[in-house]
């Protein structure tokens, strides 16, 4: 009792005391007005590189033309971001609207994080396509909503590539391999920049062969990484990777491969159309000599399988401003923003009628061959927890290069692999 | 008595290497911060940033909310000092001067309460701080700080203040002072490198926490540099140059600091030793 | 910062005279009641920060520990008890054990490191010339005072496998495997460069402290010795180690607890990798429980790493208790 009382005096004397030091960034309540939206402004979480600024100028202005309500938007790093969502998903002030990963989403949907969409879909998602809505779908509930898509493919430097006396791009495995073959050969550039976890491209490879990462026990899931189909795709990506001088350990962001690229000393990198950006970023003289193509696949007559990745947009089940950010979402989500995104980056639009604004994009003429025959990672909310650091795919990865065989790397990593899957949701 | 050559000469030699070894990292972050992007990625290290450039510096702090980052950080970190210094200071007195019952618990309470890993219960403290509407302010920063160093104030204090000898003490209340007059008026001045050499500590570990704040604010308005720093590499990707410009930012202040207070710390806790 | 030692390296101050032998009068009685509230009054505030900030907290971890607390439940707030699951889970696990093994080992044997070759370092500065020894103190002083966040990041630097100076002087002096080496390649390698890190950067704190603390050592002490006949090496076996004994002791203790609890060190350098296999306790218990979000599991990890740190200063706790009874 007198515990008690001591130690609340104690506190009230250090806040007295810590007022002076001040500091205190309250938020503004966001109480909503009774004349609309005026004076309010909704929070948007978007991922570092997704949207360009001139897309957020254009959407914040017709945003508030719309609703007199103002728009923030706030960039995040993908590094971490799970741990970030989660926590600011619990608090009081949660972003209203946010950008989640396409393989990310089903975790959160069915942590009751997010908001139910449903009356959004009718409204404005009649022609989303099946295939990029597929994520958003849990439970049979639309949580959330296709925003964009992209896949990789492969950048190149048409200077080393003429340096080698290459003329064409290549249009099978083999021959790709023999064009780089040969540039190591004849310059002295590095034919190609291939770390040992681009687990993307990697994933990419897998759905090419057909493999499915994880398949069914019992109720459960659990690895399937010695599936020979997913050894196949695996000493595929070996073969490649020889040819780097990369280090085995390390993902394409760390360094980023556009840096590396952007140097001029690299043949070819797999990576996304917007990384050329960090490329010229680095090095501005190298824009002209960046080249595209797609990833050739086994056979001429199609191409590699790719990772189809791609982002949903979101609304915070605690958001105080549920109708406001649904605004949001038919702005941002309309015909001509989402058209203008295809545009200006090359990526996938959520409708195939908007595929038009990719025209005359090198990126996303080569990219869009591949994307049919694209794949995700399982859309379940286990996989979540796959994901996270340090990502048993990854070690799966590094361990195959290091000169295990792929039946031994894939027993090394099953334990942590299947423990995470059978994570206690 | 005499000693060979050799005997002369290898406690000379040693520590020239042990300063280089010492010194290098360093050296090395400061020189790298200054060179061009050439030099710093170039095959053969370059020794000596023969021509200086800014320009890392530039990148480091042009950074959207860098002062944000600098004035947060100072006020928290000066705030958690002065508040551990002031509330240390009453307890060890107390432990060091003073007989009463449970000060041996105390002593062993404070011992334990050092011994906290903070990383570890950063989720207790994030749910306590949310569910009392506290984050993204610099309140339960400040006070999470001063906990952390608390209890090494405290220990360390009352070392400095049993070194000052009694007699002092007993002079000045001889002389009519109250105790809580001999205390500020013939302790305080002697404690004060003992001060100076605690708030230190206290200023570094402050100074560089980052895993709390990481969780507890999220707006950068009431982040710290900490995070700047440590975001640089995922930012920047392997740009070395702006990377070590920001650390040679970040550890400056510290390097001043301590540069000029370690040496009035030493000297205070040996000439405290002996004198007394 | 100094160490504090259990008794100042002066020896023990005299803390038999107390208080009640001063100013006798007829204020005394009232004075002396006073007096008995007083050290309580004094270490208020200090109790309650501890009760408040740590106190809590703690109680907090301890109760999540029972929890069966992820993203969901975290979300939704919902507290979901699951009684000793965690425990049991963690506890019947390899891999807990496997960690605290390597905890335990990696804390030794970077205490040992620094406090042998501190030690060294703060005899070798008492042996120096003026000149020399302000030169070495500098540079210690200034390996010192690097803030961790910044001293990793230039650990990073130094230790990367591209444009890396290590690797560059490696090659350079004939060892050319090592010209591309990726010190993050593997684990001993990438506990080799977090034990340089962490030694280069506690060695200053022992040494400078033991300079400071044989500066204090009485020379009548050493004169006696000699006169007893004691040569160079007797008079620091009979005179130099029991004197600074305490300060030893109490150092050690101070190491031991910042070297285990050495998370961001191994943290940025590596995240714990490869293969998890450099994760310490402290790591470990962030990768289960923040970055898996499985936090009741995390908690769990937390109380028991707690008791661990507990168990490796128990002998440390044990003469301090001792010590202060001696006191009394």
């Amino acid at each position: 009792m007198k515990r008690k009382l001591i130690s609340a005096i104690g506190v009230a004397g250090m806040m007295i005391s810590l007022a002076a030091c001040g500091g205190d960034n309250g938020d503004g309540g966001d109480k909503a007005g009774a004349d609309g939206y005026a004076g309010q402004t909704l929070t948007v979480w978007v991922m570092d590189g997704s949207s360009p600024d001139q897309w957020q100028k254009d959407v914040q202005a017709a945003f508030e033309k719309k609703t007199k309500a103002k728009v923030k938007f706030e960039i995040q790093q993908w590094n971490g971001i799970q741990q970030k969502l989660t926590t600011a998903l619990s608090e009081e002030n949660p972003p209203d609207v946010f950008e989640i990963g396409n393989t990310q989403t089903p975790a959160y949907a069915k942590t009751g994080g997010l908001a139910d969409l449903a009356d959004l879909k009718t409204e404005i998602g009649a022609d989303w396509a099946a295939s990029l809505n597929e994520s958003s779908i849990y439970d049979g509930k639309q949580y959330a909503a296709p925003w964009y898509f992209a896949n990789r493919v492969v950048l190149y430097n048409k200077k080393v590539w003429a340096e080698a006396g290459i003329k064409d791009t290549p249009k099978t495995r083999d021959e790709f391999y023999a064009d780089l073959k040969q540039i190591g050969e004849k310059t002295d550039a590095e034919p190609i920049y291939l770390p040992g976890q681009n687990w993307y491209h990697f994933v990419g490879l897998t759905i090419g062969e057909g493999a499915e990462l994880v398949k069914k026990d019992g109720d459960k899931y659990v690895s399937n990484l010695d599936d020979p189909k997913i050894a196949a795709a695996m000493e595929t990506y070996k073969k490649f990777q020889a040819l780097s001088k990369a280090p085995k350990d390390k993902d394409e962001a760390t360094p980023q491969q556009g840096e590396v690229f952007g140097k001029g000393n690299v043949g070819a990198f797999i990576g996304m159309g917007w990384e050329a950006g960090i490329a010229i970023k680095a090095n501005p003289k190298i824009e002209k000599e960046i080249g595209y193509f797609t990833i050739p696949g086994a056979t001429a007559d199609k191409p590699e399988g790719v990772f189809l990745g791609g982002s949903n947009l979101a609304v915070a089940a605690g958001s105080q401003k549920q109708e406001l950010a649904k605004e949001f979402l038919k702005i941002a989500l309309s015909d001509q923003y989402e058209g203008e995104l295809a545009k200006l980056n090359g990526v996938i639009p959520n409708k195939e009628s908007l595929q038009t604004n990719l025209k005359g994009n090198a990126v996303a003429e080569a990219a869009a061959p591949a994307a049919a025959g694209g794949g995700t990672t399982p859309l379940i909310p286990e996989w979540a927890a796959v994901e996270n650091a340090p990502n048993p795919i990854k070690t799966y990865m590094t361990a195959v290069l290091n000169g295990k065989s792929p039946a031994e790397a894939a027993k090394q990593v099953e334990d942590e692999f299947n423990k995470r899957l059978a994570q206690q949701q | 008595m005499k000693r060979s050559l050799f005997g002369r000469l290898w406690p000379n030699v040693t520590a020239v290497v042990l300063f280089i070894g010492f010194v290098f990292p360093v050296y090395w972050m400061f020189s790298t911060a200054f060179k061009p992007t050439g030099d710093i990625i170039s095959e053969d290290p370059v020794w000596f940033p023969t021509d200086i450039t800014f320009e890392h510096f530039k990148r480091a702090t042009g950074v959207d909310h860098f002062w944000t980052y600098v004035s947060n950080s100072l006020i928290v970190t000066l705030c958690a000092v002065g508040l551990a210094l002031l509330v240390a200071l009453a307890g060890s007195f107390a432990l060091a001067r003073m007989r009463f019952k449970g000060r041996r618990g105390f002593v062993i309470g404070f011992m334990l309460a050092q011994m906290a890993p903070w990383e570890v219960m950063i989720i207790a403290m994030y749910m306590i701080v949310r569910d009392a509407s506290m984050l993204n302010s610099l309140v339960p920063l400040t006070v999470f700080y001063m906990m952390m160093i608390l209890p090494f104030t405290i220990l360390t204090l009352r070392g400095f203040v049993a070194a000052v000898p009694r007699e002092l003490e007993e002079a000045a209340m001889v002389d009519g002072c109250s105790r809580a007059q001999a205390f500020r008026k013939v302790i305080l001045p002697l404690l004060a490198p003992g001060l100076m050499s605690t708030s230190l500590f206290g200023f570094i570990t402050a100074w560089n926490e980052f895993p709390l704040v990481l969780v507890l604010n999220k707006e950068a308005e009431a982040q710290t540099l900490p995070l700047w720093l440590s975001s640089f590499q995922t930012a920047f990707g392997n740009d070395w140059g702006a990377t070590m410009a920001a650390s040679s930012l970040f550890a400056i202040p510290i390097l001043i600091l301590f540069v000029f207070l370690q040496r009035r710390a030493v000297s205070g806790l040996t000439a405290g030793a002996v004198k007394g | 910062m100094t160490v504090q030692t259990e008794r100042p390296p002066s020896g023990p101050v005299d803390v038999t005279k107390r208080d009640e032998s001063g100013p006798a009068g007829p204020r005394r009685r009232a004075a002396s009641r006073a007096g008995t509230l007083t050290p309580y009054l004094l270490l208020l505030p200090a109790c309650a920060a501890t009760v408040l900030l740590l106190g809590w907290p703690l109680l907090k971890d301890v109760l999540l520990s029972f929890q069966n607390l992820n993203m969901a439940q975290l979300i939704q707030h919902v507290t979901e008890w699951n009684g000793i699951d965690n425990y049991k889970e963690v506890l019947t696990g390899e891999d807990f054990w496997r960690v605290t093994l390597r905890s335990i080992l990696f804390t030794a044997v970077n205490v040992v490191l620094i406090m042998v070759l501190g030690a060294l370092v703060g005899l070798l500065l008492a042996r120096l010339g003026r000149r020399m020894r302000v030169m070495l103190l500098v540079g210690l002083v200034l390996a010192w005072a690097m803030p961790v966040v910044a001293a990793t990041t230039v650990y990073q630097w130094l230790f990367a496998q591209r444009f890396g100076v290590v690797n560059w002087v490696l090659d350079k002096l004939g060892w050319h495997s090592m010209a591309d080496y990726s010190w993050t390649s593997s684990q001993m390698s990438t506990f080799f460069v977090v034990t340089v890190l962490i030694v280069w950067m506690s060695i200053p704190f022992v040494a400078i402290n033991l300079y400071a603390a044989t500066t204090t050592i009485p020379s009548e002490l050493y004169e006696a010795a000699s006169l007893d006949g004691a040569g160079a090496w007797k008079s620091f076996t009979t005179v130099t180690m029991p004197f600074l004994r305490p300060f030893l002791y109490a150092t050690t203790f101070l190491e031991i607890i910042w070297v285990f609890k050495a998370f961001v060190q191994v943290f940025t350098i590596n995240g714990g990798g490869p293969d998890r296999l450099t994760e310490i306790l402290p790591v470990y218990a962030y990768i289960e429980g923040v970055g898996n979000q499985h936090y009741g599991m995390g908690a769990a990890i937390a109380v028991l790493t707690i008791l661990i740190l507990l168990g490796l200063t128990a002998y440390y706790l044990r003469i301090v208790l001792k010590q202060e009874e001696d006191e009394l």
